[in-house]
């Protein structure tokens, strides 16, 4: 009885690791051996046109005595912190209405369907549509001048970090609002009414039980929004006028002019940005326990 | 009395995000209707119509704007769409159905398939174009190498989806046919398949829209032949006019019959999930 109950579980075993196989060899050759690339590529020796193998840290000193390199790494950490912090302010009260305070259940579902419908639109054209927006005849200055709350133009709107900001506040911001609506939705209700017949008023269960409960969506939205901002270039790239420079733009100009050395210095040092921004969010929350 | 004063204030609030996440949209649609073709891509609209639209589907004169070139890109990125779901779901059913076991090593196979959505696209499209051109030296084409890297992007938005389905699936029915001597293949086939059913479906969805609309890991990735977003994004550098707009619309129109589509298989699956229940219950 024994000897089958234990080549069963041998059986079992050896199904999981054939079930798990296909999907370990994709990500480790498609995901993993790539990002080591970057890494590998960073040390070869670049000519004008040429690239060879030969190891030098030429591309390195070269990324780090640019001020225009140097300069776009804090760029791009200065517009992934406040474009998070205005997906959090932005996107936090959207959540707490649809999460906690709208009792019925169909009326949030279609809240959530809202929220999630332009992303039905290609995300360039997305992007886009930001500019006759905000040009200086766009949409938000004639709608400013007709309600007599400016006189002139705002000329600061379009192709500024302001309009890139602004491009990816909305573009992002669902992405914070998704997880956190989910997890103020799990939350008890008779916690916050015992907390109530208790009398503690709304700002003291707010940020007692309400806000801590949702912390893991929070950082769950966290974790979207900064990956996708960090790897962006299309929106800084669009409505900027090309004068945001992220890392990820310097990568594709420098793809584009075949500097690969660089493209993958530049490569690296987001890759390290991007793993201690992850790490960081992952010591606040057990993503796996969350599921 | 308190929290109703701060639920119509939040109720205000919420409207006011709602137009703030439409307003692009609004503007593009009313745009989209601006005079052709010497109409530009902003306001005052000279006069409405629907030019661009005639345009999109070759109906007007030659003018001096050329129309979209994006028939074959739509193409390209429709088998591509088509090829990664395919792919990318059979992936995550087999590693989340894989996952109900206990196994050594565990989070570090869940870490390393949820890697593929924590890197940025821009650094798997770099990694996999340095892998090809430089490294390995073959030729990059949207079929082979942006196929590869569309699949570790939507693998693990499949393979999460799948887990959270088959988390919450009663193994008892399995364990029954188990028991009656059905092999495990059948089983997976005749029980488990059609029961997870709605969370494939929903997997197919995710993986297939995410990889319609995926531009950073193509840009690099995908070599000569465009595909949709690559196209779009071409239209970047040169001037805009209001058919990009007029484009905009009808897709975003398409993507909501695909939503439908799909709202319509889900209503239906459940449906027929429900009826099996009854009848069961009256036998």
């Amino acid at each position: 009885m024994s000897t089958t109950a234990l080549s069963i579980e041998a059986r079992q075993a050896r199904v999981t690791r054939w079930l798990l196989l296909p999907g370990i060899i994709w990500m480790a050759l498609f995901l993993v051996v790539p990002i080591a690339m970057i890494v590998y590529v960073s040390f070869w020796t670049q000519t004008t046109f040429n690239i060879s193998p030969k190891p030098t840290l030429a591309s390195w000193q070269q990324f780090f005595s640019s001020s225009t390199y140097v300069d776009s790494l804090w760029t791009t950490i200065r517009i992934w912190l406040i474009v998070l912090a205005a997906t959090f302010a932005v996107g936090y009260p959207t959540a707490l209405f649809v999460g906690l305070f709208v009792k019925s259940k169909t009326l949030s579902t279609v809240l959530l369907v809202i929220c999630v419908i332009p992303f039905w639109t290609s995300f360039l054209i997305r992007v886009l549509a930001w500019r006759p927006m905000l040009g200086k005849e766009g949409a938000i200055n004639i709608v400013l001048m007709k309600l007599h709350i400016i006189q002139q133009p705002i000329e600061v709107l379009l192709f500024t970090e302001l309009s890139v900001i602004i491009g990816m506040t909305q573009i992002y911001c669902v992405f914070m609002v998704g997880p956190i609506a989910f997890m103020l939705a799990r939350i008890d209700r008779n916690i916050i009414e015992a907390a109530r017949d208790l009398g503690a008023g709304f700002g003291r269960i707010f940020w007692k039980i309400i806000f801590p409960l949702s912390l893991p969506g929070v950082v769950v939205g966290a974790i979207f929004v900064s990956v996708m901002v960090l790897g962006e270039f299309a929106t800084s790239g669009a409505l900027s006028g090309r004068k945001v420079n992220l890392l990820g733009n310097i990568i594709v100009t420098q793809v584009g002019s075949l500097k690969w050395a660089m493209a993958s210095v530049v490569g690296v040092i987001l890759t390290v940005v991007m793993g201690i921004v992850i790490a960081g969010f992952l010591r606040i929350v057990d993503l796996k326990r969350e599921l | 009395m308190e929290q109703r004063f701060l639920k119509s204030v939040l109720g205000v609030y919420v409207a006011a995000f709602v137009i703030f996440l439409y307003g692009p949209f609004i503007v593009l649609t009313i745009l989209s209707f601006q005079q052709g073709p010497d109409g530009g891509p902003q306001f005052p609209i000279i006069e409405w119509s629907t030019y661009w639209y005639q345009q999109l589907f070759g109906l007007t004169p030659p003018s001096r704007i050329a129309p979209l070139p994006f028939g074959d890109a739509l193409i390209r990125s429709l088998i591509l769409s088509m090829m990664t779901m395919v792919v990318s779901t059979v992936l995550g059913v087999m590693s989340a159905q894989a996952f109900r076991r206990k196994f050594k090593g565990s989070s570090v196979v869940f870490y390393l398939i949820v890697l593929g959505m924590m890197v940025p696209g821009v650094l798997t499209g770099l990694g996999t174009s340095l892998l090809a051109n430089n490294v390995i030296g073959i030729e990059r084409h949207w079929y082979t190498t942006a196929f590869a890297t569309h699949v570790s992007y939507t693998f693990p938005f499949a393979f999460l989806v799948m887990l959270a389905i088959l988390n919450r699936f009663d193994a008892s029915v399995e364990e029954a046919a188990w028991s009656l001597g059905v092999d495990p293949w059948t089983t997976f086939r005749k029980i488990t398949f059609p029961l997870i059913f709605p969370g494939v479906l929903s997997a197919m969805l995710f993986a297939f829209t995410l990889s319609l609309d995926e531009f950073p890991r193509t840009l690099f990735a995908s070599g000569r032949d465009q595909t949709l977003p690559l196209a779009i994004y071409g239209t970047f550098s040169v001037e805009i006019h209001p058919n990009i707009f007029a484009f905009g619309v009808l897709t975003t129109l398409f993507s909501f019959a695909l939503l439908s589509v799909y709202g319509i298989l889900m209503g239906l699956s459940v449906r027929r999930a429900r009826r099996q229940a009854m009848q069961e219950d009256i036998a």
